[in-house]
């Protein structure tokens, strides 16, 4: 069975070869030594879906089982093991609707703000970095101040920014929120706007400034355009990290702005865990970043490590 | 120029895109829940009969004389998160159209996770924000709201012509005593909380298995239960057989044990009998040093939690925890129950909740074959003055009101507190507060006079038949009830010191450890026991002193 | 002349709104937790001055060394297994194949999933009786399966199997860059000294790759180190103690009780852990930077 698979499937990227124009030959060359057969790979490469997939299925059998199913009986498939029911998605959207759609909404206010401001001041940080040369601060440690924002443990700050807050008066108010996620994203934002910056071939800035462009308008007009698909997977991270962000949220708001990440922590009360609205709210809840990050693929990989590997 | 402009608002308007598109399905919230949540004589009830008896608990209340300065006015009410047909923030929803009929004023209803509940109320309080002017809290939380002057008395309303009467001689004392601080009373009429012990009268009845039970132990099956080591040997007996029929061995008893799933509520009822015992003279109520405590020395404030009562009562709850599914270590409260209303366990203990959900049908498989009895005894007390367990020929019956009661505050910096006073008291009077009780979904348990069959009680059977219960059901869970209220002798002290939801915490870690097999029972009770100390001293043991025999009313 | 020094003072315009952002909002909160670590504060209470009293209370509180031995072994396993098993399937993945795209894509989804939820989601998939892990455990022929729920390792596992998941996506895609990265004429080389696969990775794959290995362990280290939001959901820190991880108990220590002097401290014991374990790689990661 297992040489048949592997014939079969040999023969397959051989006529998939010449169709795949831009694969490396090394790649090739790699592979034998290996001594894995290709059925081998395609076993594991559908393991490693099923691994990555499996939470997602189960979300979404889980939504269309009854609250009792749930907890006292497996299944795995619909119609086979469990009959599946809409009751939850009606009661979620009948009986919750107005509060899943606030949360959504100020989820949406909240890390469309974030991101604004984070990837706005980011930008400028990151171009100012990649640019020009500060002496007495050395460049390598203002990019590494900025890098270690995201070391601090949220729990330093958590008690006196709620006093700061309070303060300001902006309890329970999505502004609060965006204060704190730009402040927890600002570093993505600036690592990923410096290395970019620093990839864009100089030339065409410094001739720019020969003919008269001020250095503002010539990181506007010429460095900023170029850096579209950079800024993009910055304004996707620090979307989606602060889409997810909890304890701030928990902690910040009360009713008005309580966002998507708190609405979920609500299926818990006195009667229990309600898991069928866990898995409705998970699945409306990851749909807004999902789609973002499925739009940009190039640059994820090189936000989410601050630049430090290029993919 | 034209470039950089495209791209940001390209992005920008992509993102937003991608938000509405990740929203999109509740755009549709709008017009659906227009058209699915229709109103029935005013009510979004569920059926037909429910409204119609909601209407005649409405017409049956009183309504005292609403003022019509209120009109056009407002207040919020805190509640903890569970929905518009959830457990005590459902009837707020029920009834709202109706508060508006009567006073042409309405409410917004604020709902906090319950995790979040105390948190947020408390620091709502501490950081002066005042956003809730009732709050439907946990009766634990009495302390600290008392300490720090959060909430006002409510006495003051009681003989004005502008309010609704409510009757407060009908609530069961012990639940009664929780609604007031001193001489004054803070809170209004609501829910009920005690635990008793659900069985499948069914599977107990069955002579089949009682027979089986007689062959196997030697001896007749001890049905009623009076004492916990009954229930441990009959929860034994049923676990690990197939007793329901689907070919797999089925379970003995159901708890919900894990951290944060009110476990610590467990062991309060199980733990009573074996620590609480009855003054010699008279009453036998009397709080002395030795008598009627459960947590603390009245006169040092030194914990008891970690007394030899204490121990044996958690080795009992432990031997139970072996005798069904291991699994409900790890369980929470709705697991637990759903293990005994899907028929998969013959025994449960816990609130009234699991009489009311074993009624519904969309959560329940076992209408029809519910039994409840009262929380069992022991006949082998602790008794703290002799420092040693007693052999008693009658098993020590001790009656608990464990849980939180959820019931109306009025915060004293309320901003209507006459209108949400109103709201409060209508929301008291008898003829609501029992529609709220038999309504299985509203999650108010019973309490009250007219909440009981006579003698004890005025309700009729038919009434909970009327509200979905199977006759047997509703006789054999509120006359568990009954007892626990009205024919225990004695009762578990409620804790409502400052601190005390710290304590829990503390506790319920702590007791999960001995459970799960980490720790002894002794060491667990004894690390409470500590952390307890440290607690109370950096409170103030002194201030705490004198609110704990308040609270129990210890005198010298 | 005037151009560089016009130039000296640009510079500080596109750098300095950032920083002042930041400074502002982190700053403060940092100082005033230093103040208030070294106070017993508690709500409604009055403040006083105990100098290092909740610091050394930290030492002598055996929850507080309870969540931290959690913490690291949660850092400990989470960090290995999603490095691991990222770099697996990176190998797996560094050749081509059809779909290879839908496959980066997807992968992608798991680092955007709230951790909340799916902590409350792993309450039913690790559900001892009918979640799907045990159930396919009992499939494959084991007879009892772990109790994720009470018992005090598998519960630790079970946490720290929920962040493997999320994140093993990201170590697998930073992995794969970094292995398409590495220059092809070196492996051509090689090929001509060595014979055998494990070689080549051993000697030539690894060694280039040490950057971004690096770099991976690094970031999920600080990651996995503040991790709360899986025990707050999944396991409210249970069976008794055994996964309360050190975020979640400054967390009841500070907003639950409202301790907020000795959550202070708990929080700076933290911060001065993450600064001493950066010390280490401060070097390398500021030649990163260069």
């Amino acid at each position: 069975m297992a040489t048949k698979n592997a014939i079969s499937s040999r023969e397959r990227s051989e006529r998939v070869a010449p169709n795949a124009a831009a694969i490396p030959p090394v790649a090739e060359r790699r592979r034998k030594p290996l001594k894995i057969t290709d059925g081998m790979i395609w076993v594991l490469i559908v393991v490693a879906t099923l691994w990555v997939f499996f939470p997602f299925y189960w979300a979404i059998t889980t939504s269309f089982k009854e609250h009792l199913a749930i907890v006292s009986q497996p299944g795995f498939i619909p119609w086979l093991q469990f009959r599946p029911t809409l009751l939850n998605w009606e009661r979620e959207f009948v009986n919750r609707g107005p509060e899943i759609m606030s949360g959504l909404t100020n989820s949406g206010i909240i890390a469309i703000g974030a991101m604004i401001i984070a990837c706005a001041l980011g930008t400028l940080a990151g171009y100012g970095l990649a640019r020009f040369r500060f002496h007495r601060w050395q460049n390598k440690d203002v990019t590494l101040w900025f890098l270690s924002q995201r070391f601090l443990p949220p729990m330093v700050t958590v008690i006196p920014f709620f006093l700061v807050m309070k303060f300001l008066r902006l309890l329970d108010n999505p502004i609060a929120l965006i204060i704190a996620n730009a402040t927890f994203t600002m570093p993505f934002a600036v690592l990923i706007m410096r290395d970019a910056f620093k990839e864009l071939p100089i030339e065409l800035e410094e001739s720019a400034l020969v003919d008269g462009c001020s250095h503002f308008s010539a990181f506007w007009r010429i460095a900023l355009p170029l850096a579209a698909p950079a800024i993009a997977a910055a304004a996707i991270i620090s979307f989606a990290f602060s889409w997810n962000e909890f304890l701030f949220a928990l902690i910040l708001t009360y009713e008005r702005a309580r966002p998507m990440s708190v609405i979920i922590a609500g299926v818990e009360h006195t009667q229990g865990i309600q898991f069928e609205f866990v898995a409705t709210r998970l699945l409306v809840a990851i749909l807004p970043p999902a789609l973002l990050a499925l739009t940009v693929q190039r640059w994820i990989v090189r936000g989410l490590t601050f630049g430090a590997v290029k993919g | 120029m034209d470039k950089r402009v495209v791209t940001l608002v390209g992005l920008i308007a992509l993102l937003s895109t991608m938000w509405f598109g990740g929203a999109a399905p509740t755009h549709q919230a709008g017009p659906v829940r227009a058209t699915a949540a229709p109103t029935i004589l005013g009510f979004p009830a569920a059926t037909e009969l429910e409204a119609k008896t909601a209407q005649a608990a409405f017409n049956a209340a009183d309504k005292g004389k609403p003022d019509p300065a209120w009109k056009g006015k407002k207040f919020t009410i805190a509640v903890y998160s569970a929905g518009q047909r959830g457990a005590i923030s459902g009837p707020l929803y029920f009834w709202r159209n109706k508060f508006t009929e009567l006073t042409g004023a309405t409410y917004d209803i604020v709902e906090i996770p319950f995790a979040e509940l105390r948190e947020k109320i408390y620091s709502d309080f501490t950081t002066s924000a005042y956003k809730y002017d009732v709050i439907i809290n946990c009766s634990n939380w009495y302390g600290d709201a008392i300490a720090n002057d959060w909430i006002q008395p409510i006495d003051k309303y009681f003989n004005e012509p502008r309010m609704p009467k409510w009757d407060r001689a009908s609530i069961a004392p012990a639940v009664a005593n929780l609604m007031k601080w001193g001489e004054h009373w803070y809170g209004t009429n609501n829910d009920h909380d005690a635990q008793v012990l659900y069985y499948r009268r069914d599977i107990l009845s069955d002579p089949k298995w009682q027979a089986q039970f007689k062959q196997e132990m030697g001896r007749d099956m001890p049905v009623a239960m009076d004492t916990w080591e009954d229930v441990l040997e009959i929860a034994k007996f049923f676990n690990r057989k197939d007793w329901n029929g689907d070919g797999k061995p089925d379970n003995g008893i159901s708890l919900h044990l894990k951290v944060g799933g009110q476990g610590f509520f467990h062991f309060m009822a199980l733990s009573a009998p074996y620590v609480v015992t009855p003054y010699l003279g008279q009453p036998p109520t009397k709080v002395t040093k030795y008598h009627n405590v459960y947590w603390f020395d009245p006169e040092t404030m030194e914990p008891l939690i970690n007394s030899p009562g204490h121990v044996r009562a958690l080795e009992t709850l432990i031997a139970l925890s072996k005798a069904g599914s291991p699994a409900m270590w790890g369980w929470s409260l709705g697991e637990a129950w759903a293990d005994f209303l899907s028929g998969k366990s013959v025994l449960v203990f816990s609130w009234g909740d699991v009489g009311s959900l074993a009624e519904d049908p969309t959560q329940s498989k076992i209408a029809g074959k519910l039994g409840a009895r009262g929380i069992p005894g022991t006949k082998q007390p602790y008794d703290l003055e002799k420092k040693q367990f007693l052999n008693l020929s009658k098993p020590n019956m001790v009656g608990n009101q464990v849980g939180c009661s959820w019931h109306p505050v009025l915060s004293k910096f309320a901003k209507n507190p006459d209108l949400a006073y109103y709201f409060m008291a209508w929301q008291a009077t008898p003829p609501i507060n029992h529609w709220n009780v038999y309504m299985g979904w509203t999650g108010v348990d019973p309490g009250t006079t007219y909440d009981w069959f006579p003698p004890a009680g005025k309700a009729t059977i038919d009434e909970y038949v009327a509200g979905g219960y199977k006759a047997d059901d509703a006789k054999s869970f509120i006359g568990a009830f009954t007892d626990n209220f009205y024919r225990y002798p004695i009762f578990q002290n409620y804790i409502r010191i400052p601190g005390t939801p710290e304590m829990m915490e503390v506790w319920d870690v702590h007791l999960s450890e001995a459970v799960t097999g980490q720790v002894s029972p002794k060491e667990a009770l004894d690390r409470t026991y500590q952390d307890w100390q440290k607690i109370i001293d950096n409170i103030g043991r002194a201030k705490l002193l004198k609110l704990y025999q308040q609270s129990i009313g210890y005198t010298k | 002349m005037k151009a560089m020094a016009h130039k000296e003072r640009i510079k500080f315009f596109f750098v300095i709104p950032g920083i002042l952002w930041v400074l502002i909002f982190t700053i403060f909160p940092l100082l005033y937790s230093l103040r208030l670590s070294f106070f017993q504060a508690r709500l409604g209470q009055d403040q006083t001055f105990i100098g290092m009293g909740n610091f050394q209370g930290a030492f002598s509180d055996y929850r507080f060394w309870n969540s931290l031995s959690i913490t690291v072994f949660f850092v400990v396993v989470s960090v290995s297994l999603t490095v691991l098993l990222g770099l697996g399937l990176a190998l797996l993945f560094n050749r081509p194949r059809r779909g290879l795209r839908f496959f980066r894509s997807s992968f992608v989804l798991p680092i955007f999933t709230a951790p909340i939820a799916l902590g409350y989601l792993g309450l039913t998939i690790f559900h001892e009786d009918v979640g799907a892990v045990n159930v396919a455990l009992r499939m494959l022929g084991v007879v009892n399966p772990p109790g994720w729920f009470h018992q005090v390792w598998a519960a630790r596992l079970a946490i720290t199997l929920v962040d493997v998941w999320q994140w093993t996506s990201f170590c697998f895609l930073v992995l794969l860059a970094g292995l398409q990265n590495l220059p092809e004429e070196l492996y051509e080389a090689a090929q001509l000294d060595t014979s055998s696969g494990w070689g080549i990775f051993r000697h030539i794959t690894l060694p280039l790759l040490a950057p971004v290995l690096f770099t991976v362990t690094i970031l999920r280290l600080v990651e996995t180190l503040k991790v709360l939001d899986i025990p707050f959901s999944m396991t409210s820190g249970g069976p008794g103690a055994a996964t309360q991880t050190y975020s979640f108990y400054v967390y009841l220590v500070g907003l639950r009780n409202f301790n907020a002097g000795y959550a202070s401290a708990l929080a700076y014991i933290l911060l001065l852990i993450m600064l001493f374990i950066s010390s280490f790689f401060f070097n390398r990661l500021r030649a990163i930077y260069d």
